[in-house]
């Protein structure tokens, strides 16, 4: 099982705040690892994912089928893991928490609270991972999941929430698919962030 | 492959572990366990397959509790994935598995050689064969070891004959190369193997 939240987070120079603020140069992502940083202190790795959704033909399964190829290209051997994304708890229950609790079958092994910021790229003609273009150029994709069971999926639940509200300044975070925009103040946020960072422990 | 006429039976298996253990002098070393899956398409029209293969392969290896291995005979190919892939088929539900084999048995330590004597059982609890696996430890090259399998074998054969176990076993040599695979030996090999040696059991039970 995993929990999980999304959000986005504007990736380039907002000219409207430039005017406004002489011209200093803002990099909400940059603001955006800062405050992980102090969060938890753990270095960034590159993100370089190639990414083949299939799904099974009209006649094969009882119902239809999803599974996830992706090819890990930011380490020196490439390597692939298969997922499959389950169904989501539902009920009473899970409406009344933020965070999203679904199953996830992989064939790899998963870690703690893992912060992903990237952007989606749409390749002109299968596998030409090298002529990717931007499909929202400008905002990033910024995910936050956890491993769960069963067993003990309310605490991770409580985890990652707590986890989000550290990034409030910055991320408006929620259940994939309920779409909560950017951080109108994000701007402000990000240069309190860029211009204390030295200073700043949180 | 039993003698015309014969039952297989545990008898034979205990013989053939007695010629390693008495007669060739080897060291028990434990059990091992090998399961094989046959998995077929659950398709909604049973008529209608188009070209999706009719039968997909998994090897669960003994010796490789973290691995998993597909085999698609037909297109000669060979996967090596995550022992977890097995739970993802579960929910994928789109192979289903519908004949599960187990080769069990013994291993010994022969010298430089390992030996896994061992039975195949599917879950029907009959026993269908009858095995060996082969282990010249010290290389990793399938040209250069050829001749020191071949010598072993031979004197496996002798052996197995002097004891009159009323059977006889057959070499199974596969196409590495079909499956794009090197010389270098690695486990997807044995995957290769074991396959192979079904296909040959299956073809052996018929005539």
């Amino acid at each position: 099982m995993e929990c999980v939240v999304q959000g986005i987070i504007e990736s380039q120079n907002n000219s409207h705040y430039m005017r406004h603020n002489n011209g200093v140069r803002l990099q909400h992502v940059e603001a955006l690892q800062i405050l992980l940083q102090g969060l938890c202190g753990v270095p960034k790795e590159r993100v370089r994912v190639h990414e083949l959704c299939l799904k099974s033909g009209p006649n094969l399964g009882v119902v239809p089928s999803e599974v996830r190829l992706l090819c890990d290209l930011a380490q020196p051997t490439p390597s692939w893991t298969v997922r499959h994304v389950g169904g989501a708890m539902r009920g009473a229950g899970a409406e009344q928490i933020s965070v999203l609790v679904r199953t996830i079958v992989e064939s790899k092994r998963g870690a703690q609270i893992t912060v992903t910021v990237t952007s989606a790229n749409k390749m002109p003609k299968l596998y030409a991972t090298d002529e990717a273009v931007p499909v929202t150029p400008g905002i990033q994709l910024v995910e936050i999941t956890a491993p769960a069971a069963a067993e003990n999926y309310s605490e991770v639940v409580a985890a990652v929430s707590s986890f989000c509200e550290y990034l409030a300044p910055l991320l408006h975070l929620s259940k994939p698919g309920v779409s909560m925009g950017i951080v109108p103040t994000a701007a402000a946020a990000a240069a309190s962030l860029m211009s204390n960072s030295g200073a700043k422990t949180l | 492959m039993p003698n015309q006429g014969v039952t297989l039976t545990t008898q034979i298996l205990t013989e053939a572990c007695q010629c390693v253990e008495s007669q060739l002098g080897g060291a028990k070393d434990g059990r091992w366990k090998t399961a094989l899956t046959y998995y077929r398409p659950a398709l909604r029209e049973a008529s209608a397959s188009g070209d999706l293969p009719r039968e997909l392969l998994g090897v669960a290896l003994h010796d490789q509790l973290g691995s998993y291995y597909f085999l698609l005979r037909a297109h000669r190919l060979i996967l090596q994935a995550d022992s977890s892939m097995q739970a993802l088929m579960d929910k994928l539900q789109s192979y289903k598995p519908r004949v599960v084999l187990n080769f069990e048995g013994f291993q010994y330590r022969l010298g430089d050689f390992q030996v896994r004597v061992g039975k195949c059982v599917p879950s029907s609890e009959v026993l269908r064969g009858i095995m060996m696996e082969v282990e010249y430890l010290p290389l990793s090259s399938i040209e250069k070891s050829r001749q020191i399998l071949e010598d072993f074998f031979d004197i496996w054969q002798d052996t197995v004959k002097k004891r009159s176990l009323p059977g006889h076993f057959i070499l199974v040599e596969p196409n590495f190369a079909d499956y794009g695979l090197q010389d270098h030996y690695t486990p997807q090999h044995t995957a290769v193997q074991y396959a192979t040696c079904m296909t040959q059991l299956m073809a052996a039970v018929r005539n």
